[in-house]
Formats: structure tokens, sequence, C-alpha cells
């Protein structure tokens, strides 16, 4: 079998229309996920006792199961409740949600991990509890989770072929679709992990760089 | 590590690919001898009844594989092994030396008889479309579903009603890629698609088995003429094509092969007057 770049540049573009959907499924997840993940860790850390338990063990059992099967539920087995969501929307909630408690348990380990006694500072000065979010912990607690939530960012993007199991037509399922129309896989896979590489690669650097720049704001 | 270190990561990676990609691949001359002292032949199956089935224990059943177990056990070679594969990784899977042969009701179409040695017709079937009771949008044929902006097709990926679908001039956004056919018929209940469009034969199986009042088979699909497949080889195997051609004809010839296929609802009939040179010639 030998590599066709007349071949290449007549699927670039379907590609490249799998490649716009695999970058807003992620970005929209990531979104969806951040927001997720904060909801989690505040009922886990502020909610009343029963309440915080419910959310652990919700957080627990989203972790503990395959998001391919999460994905598969939410797609196929919500519409019997009469909850029918177009695939990329019910795409976007499955990543959003799996990767939401990963985030909630950055954020928690995050705001655990500042000190006790810049609470009680915070609370001698009679600083509010505004105030000490916004001033004292949150700068404090932020920095360290970048790293962590960076990862799971590149993590979740590497996912989203998964969503060409419930037919979102992403990259992935862009390039199975012209394999199985041509009968060549190598040229679309080839391109398919030069696309994801590429982007990993640019996401590692952008992340790199705001990594650096929160760790300076601290050190100010 | 450096953006540099990255980047030459890469290239070796890249390099490596190109390496793998160029290593020839080589061809069976004795094909046959071989799959003899292995005793078995792999096969592509899709677990699509009635053409490929998989029962609840694992046993491989359909048509397709029923014939193909028997040509083969008189070639002498005693069992076949069935993968269950993607209709449009078959023909890849079959090149890359994954399959001995497709048996799966996989059409014969010209394209396809390019990049594969098929044999003589086995299973022949029109197309079908299952949709919802009354057919609300007027679905007859391929081309009805192009013409409605908001009619959706669900079809197996790489399939041959897939390719009907493109070919009638269906967008691929409306063209949707269903992974097999109890998510199909899910997608046509759940109102996601607006047609499921199968083999005449899958689609009736389907349906009996959803007992579901609210669907309804159209069938066979205008303007889509009936199709037949064969079994597939690699290119390359015409020796052990033409082998398994000789005892298919003697199958036929006997009345075994009715015997074989009538029972899932196929026509031996149809699959005997006519050929693979009519149907790869075909448009």
């Amino acid at each position: 079998m030998e590599w066709d770049w007349e071949f290449v540049r007549q699927i670039m573009p379907t590609l490249i229309e799998g490649l716009k959907i695999t970058i807003l499924a992620t970005a929209l997840g990531a979104v969806v996920a951040a927001v997720i993940g904060l909801v989690f860790a505040i009922l886990r850390m502020t909610a009343p006792k029963p309440i915080a338990r419910a959310t652990s063990f919700i957080v627990e059992f989203i972790r503990g199961t395959p998001l391919l099967v999460q994905l598969y539920f939410i797609f196929y087995v919500l519409p019997d409740v009469g909850i029918r969501l177009p695939a990329l929307v019910a795409g976007v909630i499955g990543l959003g949600i799996h990767y939401g408690t990963y985030a909630a348990e950055v954020y928690r380990a995050g705001i655990e991990n500042v000190p006790r006694g810049q609470w009680e500072a915070a609370k001698a000065t009679n600083l509010t509890a505004r105030q000490t979010w916004i001033h004292v912990i949150l700068p404090q607690a932020i920095p360290p989770m970048i790293p962590a939530l960076a990862n799971y960012l590149i993590a979740m993007f590497k996912e989203t072929p998964l969503l060409s199991a419930i037919t979102v037509l992403e990259l992935m399922n862009q390039a199975k679709s012209i394999a199985n129309s041509n009968y060549r896989y190598i040229e679309p896979m080839t391109l398919v992990g030069v696309f994801f590489l590429i982007m990993s690669l640019i996401s590692v650097v952008f992340l790199r760089w705001l990594e650096e720049r929160y760790s300076r704001v601290e050190q100010r | 590590m450096k953006l540099r270190d990255w980047m030459a990561m890469a290239a070796g990676a890249t390099a490596l690919m190109a390496v793998a990609a160029a290593t020839p691949a080589t061809a069976d001359e004795n094909k046959l001898d071989e799959l003899k002292e292995q005793g078995f032949a792999r096969i592509a199956i899709a677990n699509e009844p009635p053409f490929t089935a998989v029962g609840a224990d694992g046993k491989v059943s359909g048509a397709a594989p029923d014939v193909a177990r028997e040509v083969f056990k008189r070639l002498g070679v005693a069992d076949v092994v069935a993968s269950i594969s993607e209709y449009g990784a078959m023909i890849p899977g079959l090149q890359a030396g994954r399959h001995d042969a497709i048996t799966a009701g996989l059409f014969m179409k010209p394209e396809r008889c390019a990049a594969v040695a098929y044999s003589e017709p086995i299973l022949c079937d029109a197309e079908a479309f299952a949709l919802k009771k009354g057919n609300p949008l007027g679905l007859k044929s391929y081309k009805d579903i192009a013409d409605n902006p908001d009619a959706k097709i669900g079809a197996p990926g790489g399939g041959t009603e897939e390719k009907l679908a493109l070919e009638a001039g269906v967008p691929r956004d409306r063209v949707i890629v269903v992974p097999d056919g109890q998510s199909g018929m899910k997608m046509l209940q759940d109102g996601r698609i607006d047609v499921y469009s199968l083999p005449v034969l899958s689609i009736n199986d389907l349906v009996s088995k959803a007992n579901d009042p609210n669907i309804e088979v159209v069938a066979p699909v205008e303007g889509a003429p009936v199709y037949c497949d064969g079994a597939a080889f690699k290119k390359g195997d015409e020796a052990l094509r033409d082998a398994f051609d000789v005892e298919l004809a003697k199958l036929k010839e006997s009345g075994e092969f009715a015997k074989i296929i009538e029972p899932y609802g196929f026509s031996a009939k149809a699959a005997m007057s006519t050929t693979r040179e009519k149907l790869c010639a075909a448009k």
C-alpha cells in the first residue's frame, strides 16, 4: 500500500469538516465540564451533609463508569423517557458531565490545599466570605489546578472519537466514512492521528504559557 | 520537553509510519493449501440476519456463512471462523490480510468488484425502507429522500444503502451511519432518523423482532435494482476464488444450495439466474 498525496488532497476538506466538529465538541464539553465540576465541588464541600453525600456518590458513580457507556445511555436510553437530544448535544453533555466529575476533584483538591491559616487569617481581618474567596482563597487555589485541568482538557480532546459511536460526524467518523467508501485506511487514519497530534501540541504550548502566567501572579 | 523536541518526535513518528506503509504486502500463491493446513478460513460477517447472524451462544449462522462453511468444507477446509466487522471495514480488512473471505451480503457493485475478487452470486435481495407508520414523508426511493430537506436516512456504514443514498444525492449530514440493526430501529422509533434502509429480508427480520405497530416497511425501494453478493476474496487470491466457484457451482446444481439458503428466505433461482460479470458491469 502506498501513500497517495492526490487522495490526501481530495479527502482534506471532508476531514477538516470533521475537525471543526471535534474542536467544537471539545470546546463546549470543556465549558460544561468546568461549570459542572464547580457545582459538584461546591456541593460536596459546602452543602448540608445529605446533599454532599449524594453528590459524592454521583461523582464516584460517573467516574467509575466508562464514558462510552454513558454516551450510549444518553443517546439511546434517554429517548425512552422522552428526552431526545441531537447527537452533538448528547455528546457534549456526556463529555462535559464525565470530565466535570474529574474537574470537581481538581477544584476540591485545589481549594483544600489552601492552608487553614489563610481562612483563619481572613476571618481575623474581618473579610467577608466573598472577599475571602476572591482575594485570598481562589488566587492561591487556582494556579496549582491549571496543569491538572489542562491534562483533562487534552484527555477529553483525545476522547472525542468516542462520539462517533453515537453518530456524531466528527473527525474520526468522517475518516471512517472516507475509508468505507474508498477502501483505504492509511491516509485518512494517518491524517486523523496527525490532526490530533498537531492540536494536542498546540494546546500543550498554550497551556504551558497559561501555567507560567498564573504562577507569576502567585509570586507577585 | 521543549517545542523543538516535540517536533522532532512528531517527525520521527511520521517517518516510522512511512516505513511501515512502504513494506509491500506479499501475495500468497497457495492460499488454499495454507487454509487446509490451518484447518479453518477466517471470514468477515456483519451480524445482519438473515444474511449473517451470531446467536446468543456465539454460534455463527446466517445464509452467507452457511454457504461459505459448506463450500470450504468441500474444498477441504474444515471450518470457518467469523469476525464481525462494519461493512466499510471489510474490504480494507480483506486487503490487510485480516480475513480470508468476506461472506456478509456485501453486494456486488462495480467499484467493489474493482477492489476484490468476487465469487459467483450467492445471495440476492432488493433494498427496503423501514419507516414510521403511514410513511408521513411519502418516501419511496433514495431520490425522494434527497429531494426532501427534512428527511434523514440511517444506513450501515460503508454498506450498499449508504452508497445508494449518497449516489442519489442525499447530502452527507442527512445520511446517518447506524452501527447495527437494533440501534437503527431504536433511532427510527425515537425519530432520530426518518428511514432505515437495509435489504428487504434484513428489514423484515428486524421489524418482526421489534414488533412495533408504528413501523412499516416499503419494499422494494423504487429505482434500486436487486443486488447479489458473492464471497469476496483478496485480489491475488483468484486461484482460491476459482476453486470456491467450482464447488459453489456444484452445490447450486445439486440443489443443496437452495436447501441452505431458502429457509432463510433467499431465492436460489435469483442467484443462479445471474452472473458475476453481469452484476459487476451493472451501473
